[in-house]
């Protein structure tokens, strides 16, 4: 009897690791991918490098005289540019695999109740354009430049954190509404 | 065997992408089960009610980097083979500001909205359409922002060697940084009222 | 729940400490003995004396050419634009800053490519990039391009079109020689270095480096 009311718990969609022990995972996650590769996790890499593949696609002439899509088209093989789209791959079957086990899986748009689906989705949008843009500046997001660059004592890593982490609180609270 | 492995030439290069994707997937998998699928739980950071992403995210960079550490002094890898984002200053501080207002707007980073495309969230999977034009975007207009992005250039410098003291001594006062954020989160957690998401 | 947490914080705190203790390695870094060898054995840091001709005539901004030879020698004569560091130097601030740029393709040469390439080895060694050798030193450049060997008529277009480059070239620096003549004094004294080089040669038979 308890044992089942105690499984359906962990499987209604409520359940989250204990943070220390996530963090620990994947702590470990990220040593064994600088161990590995030397490098650490990325996941706005994998997206530029969507966008410059596809760019060079449709248009390679115009990529070849860009300043800033020249530094990554590969003439011959650079492997760790793919490296991070595969890695990204893993990201969400990892992800799909952690809802699965823990009953997260639903279509839903995620929002306070203070405000509307749409007003959620714009800011969500332009959320992410920020996040595209401030990313390529800092040649890194949260994963790529804070986190990786932490774990092996980065300077660009550190400042990038506080800047993001400092900022966020500032914003927060101008759109205190969003959220709580 | 000293790691980095793959840059030392002990795995085949076939094998690249096989592992990149299991090592992503762990990174997903561990993402979403600490709940960084949720935006809203993510935010709670930001508002007090839920300090997950303090949590998870020092806990973690703590652990990869005692582990390098280590690792490096028993000789399993050598750190200074590791690839250290170079500090281009201005750069990351203007970046930073940017992503940091993204973050506060959208709720995830590219990461996090990845884990939650994948439990079908919809407003993360329009955060990553953003985030595929706001890249779009720099890169088109990178002659406008070219300066910035190359400005303040220090190399690959390494935080302690810029503040003067040795690694592990730097090592040490994160540790015990995080551990003070840590407790100091778990009390304002009791005081703030709880969110229900 | 508390006492585990503060159980790990202590682990935690013990590991930072154990981190403080441990001996710090050498803040040099250095390329392994095994890397060293792999970057040793691999020839493309020799560039050919004709490839550094076209692009000292092209003045390709990207190129910084090292003389690694004595002072005494690079007053005699040194190729164009290049600068001196003697081997001795190669640690000095000057030097360091004029090897630091970044984006510059940094060519050591000396009269043949040996004490061109002990330079290159110590550089790599400390984990230096973009660095080259030009194959065959001073010597060979000047054997190439200054001195008229026309091909044989039966040689293949190749060789000839090779011919008139240095020609071409020859007529390059001679003519820029000519030009500079009562510019100033420092490219008088190279371009007499120029019709001196007779004596550079010899010099380096008695083993220049």
């Amino acid at each position: 009897m308890e044992k089942s009311s105690e499984k359906s718990n962990w499987r209604n969609g409520t359940f989250y690791l204990n943070p220390y022990l996530g963090g620990m995972f994947l702590g470990l996650v990220l040593l064994a991918t600088f161990y590995i590769t030397g490098r650490g996790l990325g996941a706005s890499g994998a997206v530029k490098n969507t966008v410059v593949t596809a760019v060079h696609t449709i248009a390679p002439r115009h990529t070849e005289n860009s300043h800033y899509y020249n530094k990554f088209i590969s003439t011959d093989t650079q492997p760790m540019n793919n490296w991070l789209v595969f890695e990204v791959l893993g990201v969400l079957a990892g992800a799909l695999l952690s809802g699965i086990l823990y009953g997260r899986l639903n279509f839903k748009t995620e929002h306070s109740p203070k405000i509307t689906t749409k007003k959620r989705l714009i800011f969500a949008f332009s959320g992410g354009i920020l996040f595209g843009i401030g990313s390529q500046l800092a040649r890194g997001c949260t994963s790529g430049a804070a986190l990786s660059g932490m774990a092996v004592l980065s300077a660009a890593g550190f400042i990038t954190m506080m800047a993001i982490f400092g900022t966020a609180y500032i914003f927060a609270y101008v759109f205190r509404k969003n959220w709580i | 065997m000293t790691g980095p492995l793959i840059p030392m030439g002990y795995i085949p290069e076939a094998w690249n992408n096989v592992i990149a994707v299991l090592l992503g997937a762990g990174f997903g998998f561990t993402l979403e089960a600490s709940g960084f699928s949720s935006s809203r739980k993510i935010m709670g950071t930001f508002y007090g009610y839920d300090f997950v992403v303090l949590r998870v995210f020092f806990t973690a960079a703590i652990t990869a980097l005692v582990g390098l550490m280590y690792f490096d002094y028993l000789g399993w890898a050598d750190f200074s083979m590791m690839y250290v984002l170079p500090t281009y200053l201005t750069a990351a501080i203007v970046g930073g500001i940017i992503m940091g207002m993204g973050f506060a707007m959208g709720g995830y980073c590219p990461g996090t909205s990845f884990c939650a495309i994948a439990i079908g969230k919809i407003d993360a999977l329009v955060f990553t359409t953003g985030l595929l034009i706001g890249i779009f975007a720099f890169s088109e207009a990178f002659p406008l922002v070219e300066k910035i992005y190359e400005s303040g250039n220090l190399g690959s410098i390494k935080v302690s060697d810029s503040l003067g003291i040795s690694d592990g001594v730097f090592t040490f006062i994160l540790i015990i940084v995080a551990l003070g954020m840590f407790f100091g989160a778990t009390l304002v957690e009791r005081k703030v009222k709880k969110v229900e998401y | 729940m508390n006492k585990q947490y503060l159980l790990l914080s202590a682990i935690l705190i013990l590991a930072g400490i154990g981190l403080m203790l441990t001996p710090k390695k050498s803040a040099v870094k250095e390329l392994n003995p095994e890397q060293l060898l792999l970057a040793v054995d691999d020839p493309s840091r020799f560039l050919s004396t004709d490839l550094i001709t076209e692009r000292i005539i092209k003045k390709d901004p990207s190129l910084l050419l090292i003389d690694v030879r004595p002072a005494e020698q690079y007053k005699v004569f040194s190729l164009q634009g290049a600068v001196n560091i003697p081997l001795s130097l190669l640690f000095s601030e000057e030097a360091k800053t004029l090897l630091g740029q970044e984006g510059k393709e940094k060519v050591f040469f000396s009269n043949d490519d040996i004490l061109a390439d002990q330079a290159w080895q110590i550089c790599k060694r400390i984990k230096m990039n973009d660095i080259f050798v030009m194959k065959g030193g001073v010597n060979f450049w000047f054997n190439t391009i200054m001195k008229d060997n026309p091909p044989n008529v039966t040689d293949d277009s190749k060789a000839q079109d090779l011919y008139t480059f240095r020609k071409a070239a020859r007529q390059y620096f001679m003519g820029n020689t000519n030009q500079s003549q009562g510019n100033s004094s420092e490219s008088e004294g190279k371009k007499e270095g120029v019709n001196v080089v007779k004596k550079t040669t010899s010099k380096s038979s008695g083993g220049g480096c």
